[in-house]
């Protein structure tokens, strides 16, 4: 099926926690002062992140704020005892339930979906409690069984939102958060839901894992000198690896009729995707299935290549992947490469990991809907410099066509097409 | 009426102490005066896991870890401390 123009999936609601802003509110602010979220992180070994600060039952509950107190108590009573990820998730979730006024003008239960982005999100919990049961050998959460499985995330919203149409977790590593896009915008077309919440989870890698991105050499490492909120440059020559950045966020997608039947605002349209395999389990990228992802969303979009104004790119800083990411984008684009307003937000969040496809979703969404582009404040010395890269300070942009794309280690190519409601 | 119940549980023994903290943690609800030996964690409103994340935490305050089959024995809140202060 190739959605025709005007057609695809809207988007009624958003809601993110992420270093840079809690709340949408927040988040276009800091996205149009450009403001890096990386921070030195202390302890026994300092390591670079863009910590999400404080983020608890109680935040998570007032990001609610607005909607009826028995949904709140709900949420209250569904992640009492739940680890932070899952509170970032509520969040995310309570605010783009409000956001899309689904408390408001409701849809039946069973024709909601959700859809969490994500997997082996319970490693840094995992390690915590084992840690502490050195030290008490009594000490195992009754829940523990639970909190262990990513699926958790799908069972506390779940129950705090009250969801009883479809629900999964989804996985392709970085490429996570636009898998589960597509995966919720197939729901949506299939008329399997006539709303799906996709949650992109906060990631929460434990101290092992950190090691082996550091050993791969894929993320940057911390020499203790430079200003943390300096080593995320994406596409610049001095770009050294990721910086990894906490985020929870959260896009109802709804069928265009579900949305005019309620008289929910359409904030953008999913118009187009591509999910391509390498066929290839490495971390290397590869510019053919990158260049594969992006053609194939525009084409479905119906988006000429010429006619994109925006490409939200996945950008880590990587020097391979930039690289990479630039020759693909060269490729797709062809003549029309200097046309589109080319950016990274992973400079400003840092990599989201497997919510990072959904936290620059909602960036997208923001700038099509406020009209500018985001700077990149680190990027000084591109390492191509024929594409129209947004400089040091935010520009003014008409979006009507924007590709955002996510790829992830294991050969996952994603790419999303994000159009302006009337475009 | 806190101070009583703070004042009352300094002179109690120090396993009903920490399993009326425990259950105090696991349900906010649950007006700990009616934490008794007499009592079920089922009858409070604790359902399989949060009895689960009481006994746990309970262990944890205590600083004792006993077998999981040992729990077979106990029937109320009076058999669940028993079973804890054999462990002290």
């Amino acid at each position: 099926m190739t959605p025709t123009r005007g057609g695809g999936v809207a988007v009624t609601g958003m809601g993110i926690v992420c270093a840079i802003g809690h709340g949408v509110p927040a988040f276009a602010r800091a996205l149009r002062e450009g403001r890096s979220g990386v921070a030195r992180v202390p302890g026994d070994a300092p390591w670079l992140c863009a910590p999400a600060g404080e983020v608890s039952l109680q935040s998570a509950l007032a990001a609610g704020a607005g909607l009826p107190a028995a949904l709140l108590e709900r949420a209250r009573r569904a992640a009492f005892r739940s680890p932070r990820t899952i509170h970032a998730a509520l969040q995310a979730a309570l605010e783009g339930w409000a956001a899309a006024r689904l408390h408001q003008a409701p849809l039946p239960a069973e024709r909601v979906a959700l859809v969490v982005a994500g997997h082996n999100l319970t490693t840094g919990y995992l390690h915590r409690v084992a840690e502490r049961r050195v030290h008490a050998p009594a000490h195992l959460p009754g829940r523990l069984a639970l909190h262990a499985q990513d699926t958790d995330h799908v069972g506390t919203l779940g129950q705090a939102l009250e969801i009883r149409g479809e629900g999964c977790t989804v996985g392709g590593a970085s490429a996570s958060g636009n898998v589960a896009i597509v995966t919720a915008a197939r729901m949506v077309e299939a008329g399997a839901a006539d709303a799906c919440l996709v949650v992109g989870a906060m990631a929460d890698p434990s101290p092992l894992e950190r090691e082996g991105f550091l050993a791969l050499g894929a993320m940057a490492a911390d020499d203790g000198r430079e200003d943390p909120r300096r080593v995320c440059r994406p596409f610049d020559a001095g770009h050294r690896g990721f910086v990894p950045g906490e985020a929870a966020a959260c896009l109802v997608l709804e069928s265009p009729r579900s949305a005019r039947r309620r008289g929910a605002a359409v904030l953008a349209r999913v118009s187009g995707y591509t999910l391509a395999l390498d066929g290839g389990g490495l971390a290397e990228p590869s510019e053919e299935g990158e260049a594969r992802a992006m053609a194939g969303a525009l084409e479905r979009a119906g988006v000429d290549p010429r006619r994109v104004d925006y490409v939200s790119t996945h950008g880590t800083s990587s020097p391979l992947g930039d690289a990479t990411e630039l020759r693909a984008l060269r490729r797709v684009l062809g003549p029309a490469l200097g046309a589109p307003w080319v950016n990274a937000t992973k400079e400003l969040t840092g990599h989201c990991l497997h919510a990072a496809g959904v936290v620059e979703a909602v960036a997208t969404v923001v700038q099509i809907g406020q009209g500018f582009v985001h700077p990149n404040p680190n990027l000084a010395r591109p390492i191509d410099p024929e594409f129209r890269f947004v400089g040091p300070a935010a520009r003014p942009a008409a979006i009507g066509a924007a590709l955002s794309s996510s790829f992830g280690f294991g050969g996952f190519n994603a790419s999303v097409v994000l159009a302006a409601p009337g475009h | 009426m806190v101070f009583d119940e703070e004042r009352r549980g300094g002179d109690e023994d120090p396993v009903m102490a920490a399993i009326r903290r425990s259950v105090a943690a696991v349900m906010p609800d649950v007006d700990p005066g009616s934490v008794t030996p007499g009592r079920s964690l089922a009858e409070l409103g604790c359902n399989s896991v949060d009895r689960v994340d009481v006994v746990a935490m309970t262990m944890d305050e205590l600083g004792v870890a006993v077998p999981v089959p040992a729990f077979a024995e106990v029937r109320d809140i009076g058999t669940l401390a028993e079973l804890l202060r054999r462990h002290l």
